[in-house]
């Protein structure tokens, strides 16, 4: 029981901050078609900015709604300064402009920064347990299922509700047709980027307190992690960005959690094949579109 | 004249070393319905999506006194020119309502607007919180029409309404389209149901591979012969 406990608070704080790492995929994907890479080194920008408050004596959440917001006009940011020049070039262009973006922003944090992990000191509060029966939960992990989950909902809401995120659901289906209904695209696009920034930032707070530590190349596995979530949902499927990150934390935990020490190895082999086994059932993913008849 | 509502001049459209279209001159007076004929591939298509400044072009269009050459969509939108895009192209993935609130512009007052449409397409009002893919065809042209009549346009561009309906639908639809006309709507309807669409036109063009062979008032094209021929590829 109390192993089950700490399994499903784990899956649950993990899961969160993929699925809001995905859903800042899926926002970007909705619109340009693009798998941005970059999205990690926002994540390490976040935790950055975050230390920078932190040492700077700003009080915990304040430096916490700096690092997010900064984190989102950064988004807009590289979007204007990287993606806007090439948006009519090829997919495989916008790709390796992703790339070359991630590179350059880890180089700038290594040169700019230290090549070495820098500690978040974490307020002391952050650092108790509580228990719920016999099983402990740090407070980490309290806040990270809160914020998570009061993100989830709030956007679920955005999406639900309002004007633009009902424009950036039609981008996904029919990015030209939401031009015809009056809305400029660039706008549109820099809006989804500035939504993507905000989600990366949440998530790289939630990522850089769990871990307790920034580096400049720490970006990679979470926004590698992201696509496969994606990927597992269906590109471009907000729904299936939010199942997809479920999915993959409690498949990562859950061999984190019951293998045995000497196949420990071998787990992300094995959460991969997991993966590639569901995509088979799933070609497109467990949400993503079905092949539609193109006009 | 001062009744002109959109000229187009010399609009020419190419892909890459195709010539979609070369250089047509078309016009609409205000409340006029126009039809825009012609076989597969003549170009029809990429004429309205040039006025609405989706593809780029040669030439130039003037709307309502304003040149909008070279303007973006948004621009032209905000004008009052407006497009039901060939294939319908809803945002399946939304509802019915969605589909109909993104047409409006993002802060006008459509209370009354909305209702006065669901008045004019009852069936829609049962299916508000539908999703739009998983509406019949004619269902879905209705929605369509409905979207783009949010934005309260002086001009609406129509391509290929009837496109894959049956023919009591299809009537249905011009049922909807000769009420719109009584509003004082211009329209081009694009149509391969020619016989149709001249019937309910007041004028046409006829275009074959790009060019415009044919036009005049619609009545005299159903009497001519001249119009089989454009189909035929004479002309
Ligand atoms: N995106 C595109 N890329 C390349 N060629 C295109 C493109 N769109 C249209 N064409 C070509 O331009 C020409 C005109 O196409 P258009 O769609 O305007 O014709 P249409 O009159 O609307 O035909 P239909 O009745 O089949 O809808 C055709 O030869 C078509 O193959
Ligand atoms: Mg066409």
């Amino acid at each position: 029981m109390d192993a089950l406990i700490s399994y499903l608070v784990n899956v649950i704080s993990l899961g969160g901050t993929y699925a809001l790492l995905a859903l800042g995929l899926a926002v970007v994907f909705s619109v340009l078609g693009l798998i941005n890479f970059a999205h990690g080194e926002l994540m390490t920008l976040t935790g950055y900015v975050l230390l920078a408050g932190i040492l700077t004596g700003q009080q915990f959440w304040v430096a916490v709604l700096i690092a997010v917001l900064a984190c989102g006009l950064a988004a807009v940011l590289m979007e204007f300064a990287a993606f806007r020049p090439v948006r009519n070039a090829s997919g495989a262009t916008l790709l390796m402009t992703s790339f070359a973006v991630s590179m350059l922003l880890q180089v700038l944090f290594q040169n700019g920064i230290s090549a070495r992990g820098q500690a978040i000191p974490v307020p002391p509060w952050l650092t108790t347990s509580i228990s719920i029966g016999n099983s402990q939960i740090s407070k980490v992990q309290v806040m990270s299922i809160t914020i998570g989950i009061l993100a989830l909902i709030a956007l679920k809401i955005f999406f639900d509700r309002s004007y633009w995120g009902w424009a950036i659901r039609a981008a996904a289906d029919d990015f030209e047709v939401v031009g015809l209904m009056g809305i400029k695209a660039s706008r549109l696009i820099s809006f989804a980027f500035l939504l993507s920034g905000l989600l990366a930032g949440i998530a790289g707070v939630l990522w850089v307190v769990q871990r307790g530590s920034v580096d400049p190349l720490m970006g990679f596995k979470p926004v590698l992690a992201a696509f496969i979530v994606a990927v597992i949902g269906g590109l471009g499927s907000l729904t299936g960005a939010v199942a997809g990150g479920f999915i993959l934390s409690a498949i990562e935990i859950a061999l984190q959690t019951w293998l045995p020490a000497g196949v420990m190895p071998y787990r992300d082999a094995i959460t991969y094949t997991v993966v590639v086994i569901i995509l088979s059932f799933f070609p497109n993913g467990i949400f993503g579109k079905r092949d539609q008849e193109k006009v | 004249m001062s009744d002109t509502l959109l000229t187009t001049t010399g609009l020419a459209v190419s892909y890459g070393a195709v010539k979609a279209v070369r250089g047509s001159d078309l016009e609409v007076k205000e409340g006029e319905v126009v039809a825009l004929l012609g076989p597969n591939g003549a170009g029809k298509s990429s004429t309205l999506r040039a006025i609405v400044g989706l593809i780029k072009y040669q030439g130039s269009v003037t709307f309502a006194g304003e040149d909008l050459t070279g303007a973006p969509t948004e621009r032209i939108v905000s004008m009052g020119i407006s497009m039901v895009p060939e294939g319908r192209r809803l945002f399946p993935q939304l509802t019915v309502r969605e589909n109909l609130l993104l047409g409006a512009p993002r802060k006008a007052k459509i209370d009354a607007l909305f209702d006065e449409l669901l008045e004019k397409l009852p069936i829609l009002r049962e299916r508000l919180n539908q999703q739009a893919g998983t509406l019949s065809g004619g269902e879905q042209q209705q929605v369509a029409l409905a979207r783009a009549l949010m934005s309260k346009p002086r001009l609406l561009l129509i391509d290929e309404p009837s496109l894959g309906l049956a023919p009591t639908i299809v009537d249905a639809v011009y049922q909807i389209l000769a009420d719109l006309r009584k509003t004082g709507l211009a329209m081009v309807i694009v149509e391969q149901e020619v016989m149709r669409v001249l019937k309910f036109a007041d004028r046409a063009y006829a275009m074959t591979t790009g060019q415009i062979a044919l036009q005049g008032r619609a009545e005299d094209l159903l009497a001519s012969n001249e119009i089989k021929k454009v189909y035929l590829g004479g002309a």
